[in-house]
């Protein structure tokens, strides 16, 4: 299946009077996908959104939802829908009126349209609960009131604005896996904002990360969170280890580096996504990339010696922070408890395993 | 605690020296004496009959009705338009301008009525219920607009683009989402405005000319001739009973506009 390209943004630009708060924004949303922007606070993740619903005008540039401009488009006559962080929920109303309310000038009968807003609710899993008042609702119950009222009016784009972020973390994780199932089950495209990078990796189809009104990268979660393009996007994307290293040799198919204290890399081209210039750099290192070696247990890589300075035991993980010979900053290395393997202590020295693909090079 | 037990003394005696006369009150209206002393004589509803009979007051009653019942309606629709303005839009000078609407709330009765009654009868138009409106309409509006700025400001920015989001147009937005919720802050502003136009004498005695309202006669009786005090009493104690009835009213549509619209009270007049 080729992607259909149902929304893009060519060099939008917005202005809150001085404040530049999206710089130059150029992006492509395809037909059915799970796209999420994702984003510290006051990156301009709502902002965007805002102005793909059409509740905030651009400053310059264009919005064009399925081949047509937005210019001059309201939010009551664009193709998108919106579940609002605080979810909106009209208040006076019950949680049926709420569902069909914006079925109110649909032309079918109202047989018809209460048999759609039944369905609706079934689909969220709240059958029954048409009758009940809206502010008599939990916080999850709400969100889920807003998803039907949404999705009942079948847009491209259902557009959503944290959704999760009031819910506590047991609701949040369910909710999660309820919207991907419900996203694949109504095939609508879904744009979800978030500052949760954890939550836009488990939902996404592909993720933008944006810092400053900015698009820092465009991908699909593997590459985000393997082959982050930035220091600063691999550090908002989970964990990773900056080790110093020296760029021998740069430009090229193979870029060689030293890395103090572990031995010497050959890189491709993915894994230098600001090219290599020979110099001082910095190697990022994810704590799953590289291994403690117990007896028996085979390299998989070069092996580097190191002494563990700190162990933190999750249970299922511990993550170890190691220093090696000549490396000031401790190293975090996470590894699974499988059975019949050890858990080391502080100050044993340990043969760490590491692979030159699992590196990433930042100049 | 001896801090706490002069407030408690304080607050006994601010109450009673509130409300005491108006209990004293309905005291003398069922008292059978035409003069108001102690000790008191016997029971009678005769003052309560004789109000009954009084066709002057009872035009008065209608004057004051009409002028309260219409200014309650303009300080209230002008009241929806400031508050929306205020909590919704953002412009220049929203300050000072809804500073100054909300003026006449610290404005002595004397200076407003007065300075109506000089532009009114510079630009020619005569006295009479319709100036007294007017004057009315100015005092009111910071009540109605403090009443309504509670109610608009409980409300999520957000209810509002829900509703457009779902394809509603500004206009019925308003009627469906924003109108019913701040529906019970319109009902308590209407029926506060109202209490307050239909007891307002200073205004009114400036601004009616000859169209006496309710509390103009009754000053006009209480002066005149002391006879009647009796009966004016009665008509106060009815007066009492039908303000607290209205304040009340308005109290528990302002408490459930908040509580329905999930809000936090802040402040209100009871
Ligand atoms: N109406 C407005 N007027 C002026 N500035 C605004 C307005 N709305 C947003 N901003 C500013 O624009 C920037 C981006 O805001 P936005 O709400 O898009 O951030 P966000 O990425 O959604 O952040 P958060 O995660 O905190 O919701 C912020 O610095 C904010 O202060
Ligand atoms: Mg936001």
């Amino acid at each position: 299946m080729t992607p259909n390209p149902l929304i893009d943004l060519r060099a939008v630009q917005k202005y809150y009077g001085d404040y530049h708060a999206l710089r130059g924004i150029d992006l492509t949303i395809h037909q059915g996908e799970f796209f999420s922007l994702l984003g510290p606070s006051g990156c301009g993740k709502t902002t965007l959104l805002r102005t793909i619903a059409g509740f905030e005008d651009v400053s310059s540039g264009v919005v064009m939802i399925d081949g047509k401009s937005m210019e001059g488009v309201p939010a009551n006559h664009r193709p998108t829908n919106m579940v609002f962080q605080s979810y909106a929920i009209f208040p006076h109303l019950t949680v049926a009126q709420n569902v069909g309310f914006g079925l109110r000038k649909d032309p079918r009968s109202k047989a018809d349209k209460d048999k759609a807003v039944v369905e609706a609710l079934a689909m969220v899993g709240l059958a029954g609960y048409g009758d009940r008042a809206a502010n008599a609702l939990s916080g999850g119950q709400r969100q889920r009131v807003a998803l039907a009222r949404a999705l009942i009016l079948e847009p491209k784009v259902l557009l959503l604005d944290e959704p999760l972020s009031a819910l506590d973390k047991k609701m949040r994780e369910q909710m999660q896996h309820e919207l991907r199932r419900l996203q694949r089950q109504v095939g609508i495209t879904f744009i979800l904002v978030t500052h949760d990078q954890e939550e836009a990796l488990i939902m996404s189809d592909r993720i933008a990360v944006m810092f400053e009104g900015e698009i820092a990268q465009l991908a699909d979660p593997q590459t985000l969170y393997r082959r982050p393009v930035s220091r600063r996007v691999a550090e908002f994307i989970g964990v990773m280890n900056f080790l110093p290293c020296e760029v021998t040799q740069g430009a090229g198919d193979a870029i060689e580096v030293n890395l103090p204290g572990l031995g010497h890399a050959t890189l491709q081209p993915d894994q230098c996504p600001s090219g290599g210039v020979p110099g001082t750099g910095s190697v990022g290192v994810r704590p799953e990339a590289m291994s403690i070696l117990f007896e028996g247990e085979a390299a998989s890589g070069q092996i580097a010696q190191a002494e563990v300075v700190e162990v933190i035991y999750y249970g299922d993980m511990t993550y170890y922070e190691v220093r090696f010979d000549a490396v000031e900053a401790p190293v975090t290395i996470s590894m699974k408890n499988i059975v019949g393997r050890p858990v080391l202590e502080r100050g044993d020295k340990a043969r760490v395993s590491w692979d030159a693909r699992s590196l990433v090079l930042f100049c | 605690m001896r801090k706490g037990r002069g407030l408690r003394t304080y607050t006994i005696f601010y109450l009673i020296f509130l409300y005491a006369p108006i209990v004293l009150l309905p005291l003398f209206a069922f008292n059978d004496s035409k003069i108001i002393a102690f000790p008191l004589k016997g029971f009678t509803t005769d003052w309560f009959v004789a109000l009954w009979h009084k066709t002057e007051l009872h035009q008065a009653v209608l004057k004051s009705l009409i002028i309260a019942v219409t200014t309650a309606v303009f300080a209230t629709a002008l009241g929806v338009f400031a508050a929306r303005a205020g909590t919704k839009y953002r412009f220049r000078g929203k300050g000072p301008v809804l500073g100054f609407i909300m003026l006449p709330l610290v404005l002595p009765d004397i200076i407003v009525a007065v300075s109506l009654l000089v532009v009114l009868l510079r630009i020619g138009m005569g006295l009479g219920m319709t100036a007294a409106i007017l004057g009315h309409v100015v005092i009111c509006l910071p009540f109605a607009i403090a009443i309504l700025n509670s109610a608009f400001s409980s409300l999520d920015q957000s209810l509002e683009e829900a509703a457009y989001d779902l394809g509603e147009t500004p206009f019925s937005a308003f009627r469906l989402v924003i109108l019913p919720l701040v529906m019970p802050g319109i009902i308590s502003s209407l029926l506060i405005t109202f209490t307050i136009s239909l007891d307002e004498y200073i205004i009114a005695s400036f601004l009616v000319g000859t169209e006496e309202t309710l509390p103009v006669y009754l000053f006009n009786q209480m002066t005149k001739n002391s006879r009647e005090i009796p009966v004016v009493l009665a008509l106060g104690t009815v007066l009492v009973l039908f303000s607290i009835l209205l304040l009340g009213i308005a109290e528990y549509f302002r408490r459930r506009g908040i509580a329905r619209t999930g809000g936090k009270d802040t402040g209100g007049f009871l």
